[in-house]
């Protein structure tokens, strides 16, 4: 998936020259590939989404009344949001940082009002650029993979290599992150947050290499879910240099639920061995008490 | 129309007190909520005469102006001595945050009201009065962030120049949101809606401010007017974009929304 990934440059704004039309943007820039093992959330990559290609869940969802022409209503929000992600630190997640992000791009702060007061649409926006953004970066090691220039690495190494990424993206925001995910969890906000978190453990395991059909594709992805949500939650609280202790806390994880299939494996055998065990010792006693014997 | 507001104007407060019991407070500040100004915001309220939208629009800011200084002094605990005095030196914090409101309106009268009102209260900055007709408005193009028109555009004659002109001064980006009685669905309350205003209201305004006539016009305007969807209809025709609207009190009164983007 080739993605135009855009850095416009400051546009002076003529009275409705806002809503840019967007076939002018895609002759401008060339298409340029995203960086590959960087895990640098540059807060001022714009993306426009265009509609949706591929497995990306757009949680603003509708194809509204954009013309094919003009940058439809939906991109422009997420430039605007895109933009105030730089504002969230100082900010936090909210309709200031916002309207911060409108003020850089010329808009009124008023343009604020177009999204829900809490903030709710800025973390779910940059929820799923992050996404995205592991989405591309596990294709470009599957390529690199499929052409033979790297590794293919073992499974836990994979996911820990991913998670890793992923929550790497949280750094630059990490100190207003325990704010957003109070507010993903919001009842409004859970369908989405729901449906973002889910298709994220998805792709991860697609480009793992799983094919399960069966019950294994809810267990490994309730596993991983759950390792991730743990993670997240450890790294709020970390403070070790480069979240040291987050990464070994995820190594042992992963190590958990890999191990969990053998340990499975284990006792169920165990058990047999000491039914087994239990039925030897019955027979003998009654062998002993010569109730064995037949006549 | 002029006539109408030269002599209602002194008893609008009271008149409206009574004809909504004292709801159009509420109303107005869900309209400000729904705003949800910041410091640094210029509003032009229209039709705006005795100031009640730009007052609350002055005491938002000012306590959300309050809550950005607080979190900045929050900030300030972790900064060394240096930095503190040199923050110090800065502008004197403005408790307003340069927000400003322009209060227009096509009746002296009701301008005065507001004016005294002012005074009354206790609102000495931010504040200006300017006299103006909504169709053609004396002010330069991309100026404001938010226009606002509580229950003032069932009286423009050409509700589409007004909102033209609205289009016109707003700053790419600026909102314009629109408090106006409109048309109730739910067929019980616009029976009682119905008996209510055409009996009652009248009555009101002879025994309060000595004006039937007045108050038979008000009713009946209400009526004329054009429901929800069709406001709707007219809003994005003058140029704005992302048009919502939001029934307050199933239907009785609407905020229309929408964005010159």
């Amino acid at each position: 998936v080739i993605r135009c990934q855009l850095s416009p440059p400051q546009r002076p704004l003529q009275a409705s020259a806002v809503l840019r039309r967007a076939s002018d943007e895609q002759k401008k820039e060339p298409l340029a590939s995203s960086s590959q093992q960087q895990f640098d959330s540059h807060p001022t990559d714009h993306q426009p989404e265009q509609e949706p290609q591929g497995p990306r869940p757009s949680y603003t969802g509708q194809g509204g009344q954009e013309s094919e022409d003009y940058e439809s209503e939906e991109q422009l929000q997420h430039r605007i949001l895109t933009a105030a992600l730089e504002f969230v630190p100082e900010h936090g997640w909210t309709a200031e940082a916002i309207a911060e992000g409108a003020k850089t791009l010329g808009l009124s702060v008023a343009a604020a009002g177009m999204f829900h007061s809490d903030g709710s649409e800025l973390i779910l926006h940059f929820v799923s650029q992050c996404n995205t953004k592991l989405s591309d970066l596990l294709e470009q090691e599957q390529k690199l993979v499929q052409l033979g220039e790297a590794e293919k690495k073992p499974t836990d190494q994979f996911l820990r290599d991913a998670v890793e990424a992923r929550l790497r993206m949280l750094i630059p925001y990490i100190e207003k992150w325990p704010q957003a995910l109070s507010i993903l969890l919001l009842p409004h906000n859970i369908p989405s947050s729901l449906n973002l978190l889910t298709s994220m453990i998805d792709d991860i395991w697609h480009y793992a290499g799983d094919q399960s059909t069966d019950f294994n594709w809810y267990t490994r992805r309730a596993v991983l879910t759950g390792i991730y949500n743990t993670t997240e939650l450890v790294m709020m609280q970390d403070s070790s240099p480069d979240f040291e202790d987050t990464w070994r806390f995820l190594e042992n994880r992963v190590a958990d639920a890999m191990n969990m299939g053998n340990t499975a494996n284990q006792v169920q055998s165990t058990g047999e061995a000491v039914v087994q065990g239990l039925m030897g010792a019955a027979v003998t006693i009654r062998n002993l008490a010569g109730l064995n014997q037949r006549r | 129309v002029y006539q109408v507001f030269e002599s209602v104007a002194k008893k609008y407060d009271v008149m409206n007190d009574s004809m909504t019991l004292g709801i159009h407070r509420v109303w107005k500040d869900i309209l400000i909520h729904k705003m949800n100004p910041f410091p640094g915001m210029l509003l032009l309220d229209v039709a705006g005469g005795t100031g009640d939208i730009a007052f609350r629009f002055l005491n938002y800011v000012r306590s959300a102006r309050e809550r950005q200084l607080q979190r900045r002094l929050k900030h300030h605990q972790n900064l060394s001595w240096q930095e503190i005095s040199e923050s110090y030196q800065e502008e004197k914090c403005k408790s307003l945050g340069d927000s400003q409101v322009v209060v227009c309106d096509i009746n002296k009268e009701m301008l005065k009201v507001g004016k005294q009102k002012a005074q009354h209260l206790g609102y000495s900055e931010g504040l200006s009065w300017v006299l103006g007709n909504a169709e053609e408005l004396p002010f330069d193009d991309d100026k404001f962030d938010v226009y606002t028109i509580a229950f003032g555009i069932r009286n423009v004659t050409r509700i589409d120049l007004a909102l033209e002109e609205a289009y016109r001064v707003l700053k790419p980006g600026g909102r314009f949101l629109c408090l106006e009685f409109s048309h109730v669905s739910n067929p019980l309350l616009s029976r009682l809606y119905d008996l209510y205003s055409f009996q009652v209201i009248p009555v009101l305004g002879e025994v309060i401010a000595g004006d039937w006539k007045s108050y038979q016009y008000l009713v009946e305007s209400i009526r004329r007017f054009p429901p929800q969807e069709e406001l709707k209809a007219m809003i994005e025709d003058a140029g704005f974009l992302k048009v919502d609207f939001q029934n307050l009190n199933s239907g009785i009164v609407a905020i229309h929304s929408g964005f010159k983007l």
